[in-house]
Formats: C-alpha cells, structure tokens, sequence
C-alpha cells in the first residue's frame, strides 16, 4: 500500500489477541522505511511480557529483506524468554520470499488465524 | 546498455528510505509496460527495493546530501535496471550468503536479489561508490506440446 499523494509506503499496524498470543496483524508494504514500526511493535509487546507472538501478513502487499531481518530480529528477541514468533500468511507473494531465503524452516507459518488456534490445541 | 525505441528510464532520487517506493513504482510501471508477468514484476520490485536500500545505507553517514540514480533499460521481453549511489562503497566479496544473513539477521538482501534475476553485476569499491546491474527477463508460460 502505497500513499497516493506522496508515493510513500504505508504500513498500518493492529493487534488482537488469540488465546496466548498477541497477534501483530500489519497492513500495507514492509521496506526501508516501514519496518522500523514493526521493529517497535515487536520490541513493545515484548517489554510488556508478551512473549507468544504471531505477525499477520495476510494483508501485506510488499515484503523485502527488511522487513523478514526484522522478523528475525524478534525471533532472536523472544529467544532468552523461551518464547514463539509465528507467522500467519497465505499470500503466495510473500510466502515465496520465506521460501526463497529459507526461513519457512526457521517461522513456524500458519495459513489463517483459525490454524494457529487449531495447533495451539494439539500443543 | 542497448535498449528498445522507448529509450532509456531515469529517476534520480534522494538518498532517503521515503522514496524507494517510489523506485519500486517507476520498475514495475516499465516491466508492466513490457507485458512482463505478474510474478516477474514481483520480482523485479523486490530487487529494486534490495538494491536501493543498500544503497542508502551506502550512502551513510552523510546520506541527506547523497542522491541515488535509477535507470531502467526496456528491451524486448528483458529489463535491465541499474542503481548508482555515491557513498561509501564496500567490498563486493564481502556479500555472503542466506545462511549468513540468518546467523546476523541481516543482510539478505544481495543473495535474494541474486536469486531473482538472470544477470548480476556489481562494481564497488571504497570511496568510489557503487553500480548494481541487474537483467530480468519475463518468463512466458511454455506452450502446451502441440499435437503428434
């Protein structure tokens, strides 16, 4: 999602909750100059305890390596707290990155929201 | 670069994160007009997107006062597109691979790029800025075997 008058990303950010994790569900574009608010999305539910994440990309028009070092970067946040980041996507545009860069093997990826809660159930 | 009758694309742009967008926009309007396909022009927003971040970071520490230039190349059925920044340069053999770029959490960049064009270049050197050249050509889906 592009801004039409100043042809500068946007990215919006909304939260949720499904049973234990807090669902960071983003939409627009995640390059350069938006990720640092997903940075800070991440770094902010962490610092409140929230440590079972989900990002939602269902909604996500543009995904770079930016945005996925950030992903990595929560990963790597939650990591001393024992905690998870899951992803929650079915776009084919951005489940192809993951793809490409290997880290469908790092995210654990659910198709929907209803999926997380059905693994959550057999956890 | 040779390119077809609708000659060269130039967008000469701020070294600042707000305009990569922009970079993406202009890639995809000439892929799009060369009736490249959808995941190509996918494709190519992402690589354009790699590479001008990259060179805004090259562009550091006086980035405000830098400029990047985009030039696209339309042929027929192939896009080449160069990005040409003024900053800092680095060491080409210093770009590493996914796995790396796993272990640090960044730098993914190149080796997607790498991965999502047919032809690569990169000139760069300390102080001398640096030249990214990329080709992308469309693949058109196979016909179907004719009959036998």
């Amino acid at each position: 999602m592009t801004d039409p008058n100043s042809q500068q990303t946007v990215l919006e950010i909304g939260y949720s909750r499904l049973g234990d994790y807090v669902v960071i569900e983003l939409e627009g574009e995640v390059d350069v100059y938006t990720a640092g608010k997903l940075r800070d999305a991440i770094r902010e539910k962490v610092e409140e305890g929230e440590y079972r994440l989900a990002v939602d990309l269902s909604k996500v028009a543009f995904l770079d390596s930016t945005g996925l070092g950030v992903l990595v970067g929560g990963l790597k946040r939650l990591n001393p707290h024992d905690g998870k980041l899951a992803i929650i996507c079915d776009n084919e545009r951005i489940l192809r990155i993951f793809r490409i860069t290997g880290l469908e093997k790092i995210f654990t990826i659910f198709p929907g929201a209803q999926a997380l809660t059905e693994t959550r159930a057999g956890d | 670069m040779a390119c077809s009758a609708g000659g060269v694309i130039r967008l000469d742009m701020p070294s600042s994160p707000r305009y990569v967008s922009l970079a993406r926009l202009v890639v995809s309007a000439v892929a799009r007009g060369l009736d490249f396909s959808e995941e190509s022009i996918d494709d190519l927003k992402i690589v354009v997107s790699e590479i001008c971040t990259n060179a805004i970071i090259h562009c550091e520490p006086r980035r405000e006062e830098q400029r990047i230039q985009l030039i696209c190349c339309p042929r027929p059925g192939a896009l080449t597109v160069e990005v040409r920044d003024s900053g800092q340069g680095f060491d080409p053999s210093c770009v590493g691979t996914f796995e790396e770029g796993l272990a640090a959490g960044k730098g993914f960049g190149i080796p997607l790029v790498r991965s999502l064009v047919d032809e690569f270049e990169l000139e760069s050197d300390h102080g001398k800025g640096t030249v990214v050249r990329v080709t992308k050509y469309d693949r058109l889906p196979e016909s179907p075997p004719g009959p036998r």
